[in-house]
């Protein structure tokens, strides 16, 4: 067994290094097959054959492929192409619009923002109006009322006053009757009076 | 001893003979359904399968299965776009289907016996269909301007004939290159795959056979390390390989496309 497969290992490294000239002459040995010498691919009787039978397999898939495979290929990938891009283009579009609705929103925003600020400035300023409105009205009311009091005591001062010179006028015709016994006028001593009194 | 031969993979083998016949520029050609072709069907089903799955019933929001297939269709899509410019479109279907038939050809070839890739014929008839449209695509869009492809402009004039005939072989080498690139990848992936996997079998059955033999499990056990690291780059190589053909194919369609402005 041994002694059989040693050259048999030895012959297959130099096939592989030399393929053609050391190879010949056991080739034909070891397969016993009829051609001459080399690789069995330089047998030339095989080549018209295997030539034609490739060419004929050849057109076929060629035919096939450019009148069958390659146009449901192309057509599936011009229709994958066409449907990507409308989807980014109406992505894009509605994109704009979002974009356009943000831009309404924020202005509107902007607008009712304004607006309620104006409401309020006018709310202050109506309410200060009012206020001072009403704190003018009280002021006058209440001058009114002071003047009324100021008129009434001054009425009653006078009165009072008048009061007062009556009874100076009485007291002191009064005491000079006492003290001298005689009836003096009332005008001169009411003019006595008076005058004294201012 | 064949399942121990790295090489022993890429063998066509026939399934169904149809004979021999002598074609003027192949010469003497074996007609018949090979591994090679049983591959080439199963990676056209399932392209078609996969699309058809996938195209359907399409929805403007993916499920599961339609968004891989948008994401596949969507990358080559863009390179188109981006390297081509606005006529990628018109050119996507061929970059797409190149792509597509490039891919699942790799990974069945990961899964399968038979990787049909590895066969130069059929990487060699992918680069010359590229390069074919490219001629194709440059003469009638630029009529004989396409000859200016091969004279890049702002060269002092001194050195323009060392510089068209360096243009002119690199534009003779585009399909070569294409079709070696892919090959040898996928090649030289699926041989690497296989020694490492022979290693295996070897060292096992040195270490079954006692003695000093049973170091030979260690090694087994590395050996399949390396095949599990190599399927995962391998994958990894597969996709790469045919977004590379696609991003040279669209490089190579832009040259033609664009000549004269944008160079």
């Amino acid at each position: 067994m041994t002694a059989q497969t040693e050259p048999a290992a030895t012959h297959t490294v130099e096939g592989a290094a030399e393929a053609s000239a050391v190879h010949a002459g056991e080739h034909v040995e070891t397969t016993g097959a009829e051609h001459s010498a080399g690789l069995p691919q330089f047998q030339f009787q095989h080549w018209a054959g295997q030539i034609g039978y490739l060419l004929i397999l050849f057109v076929i898939l060629y035919i096939l492929m450019s009148k069958v495979f390659a146009p449901r290929v192309r057509r599936v990938f011009d229709e994958r192409e066409t449907t990507i891009r409308d989807a980014l283009t109406s992505a894009r579009e509605v994109q704009a619009q979002a974009e356009r609705q943000a831009e309404g929103a924020k202005r509107a925003l902007a607008e009712a923002r304004s607006a309620a600020q104006k409401t309020a400035a006018d709310a202050a300023a109506k309410s200060s109006a009012e206020a001072a409105t009403r704190r003018a009205a009280l002021d006058s009311e209440l001058a009114e009322k002071q003047a009324a009091a100021e008129t009434q005591i001054r009425t009653a001062r006078n009165t009072a006053m008048q009061q007062l010179t009556t009874v100076a006028t009485d007291a002191a015709e009064a005491m000079i009757e006492k003290v001298t016994g005689v009836k003096a006028p009332r005008d001169a001593i009411a003019a006595a009076v008076t005058s004294q009194g201012q | 001893m064949a399942a121990n031969d790295p090489i022993h993979q890429f063998q066509i083998e026939k399934l169904v003979d149809f004979g021999t016949v002598n074609l003027p520029v192949f010469g003497r050609s074996e007609l018949a359904f090979t591994n090679s072709h049983l591959a080439m069907t199963i990676a056209f089903v399932i392209v078609v399968g996969f699309l058809s799955l996938v195209t359907a019933r399409m929805q403007v929001v993916p499920g599961r299965m339609q968004a891989v297939g948008e994401t596949l269709f969507g990358m080559i899509d863009n390179l188109a776009e981006s390297i081509i410019g606005h006529d990628g479109k018109k050119y996507f279907p061929f970059v797409f289907t190149i792509f597509m038939f490039i891919l699942a050809m790799n990974v069945i070839g990961l899964l399968l016996t038979f990787t049909v890739t590895s066969q130069l014929a059929v990487t060699a008839t992918f680069g010359l269909m590229t390069i074919l449209l490219v001629l194709i695509v440059g003469f009638a869009k630029n009529g004989l301007g396409f000859f200016k492809l091969f004279v890049p402009s702002g060269v002092p004039w001194v050195l323009l004939p060392v510089i068209v005939v360096i243009e002119f072989v690199s534009f003779l080498l585009r399909p070569v290159t294409l079709a070696l690139r892919l090959f040898g990848n996928m090649l030289g992936g699926h041989v690497a795959l296989k020694v490492f996997a022979g290693f295996i079998v070897t060292l096992v059955g040195l270490g079954l056979g006692g003695g000093l033999g049973v170091f030979g499990f260690p090694g087994a056990a590395l050996s399949l390390g390396m095949v599990i690291a190599l399927t995962a780059l391998e994958c990894l190589v597969a996709f790469l390989q045919a977004f590379v053909f696609a991003v040279l194919t669209c490089i190579y369609l832009n040259d033609v496309v664009n000549l004269g402005h944008g160079h």
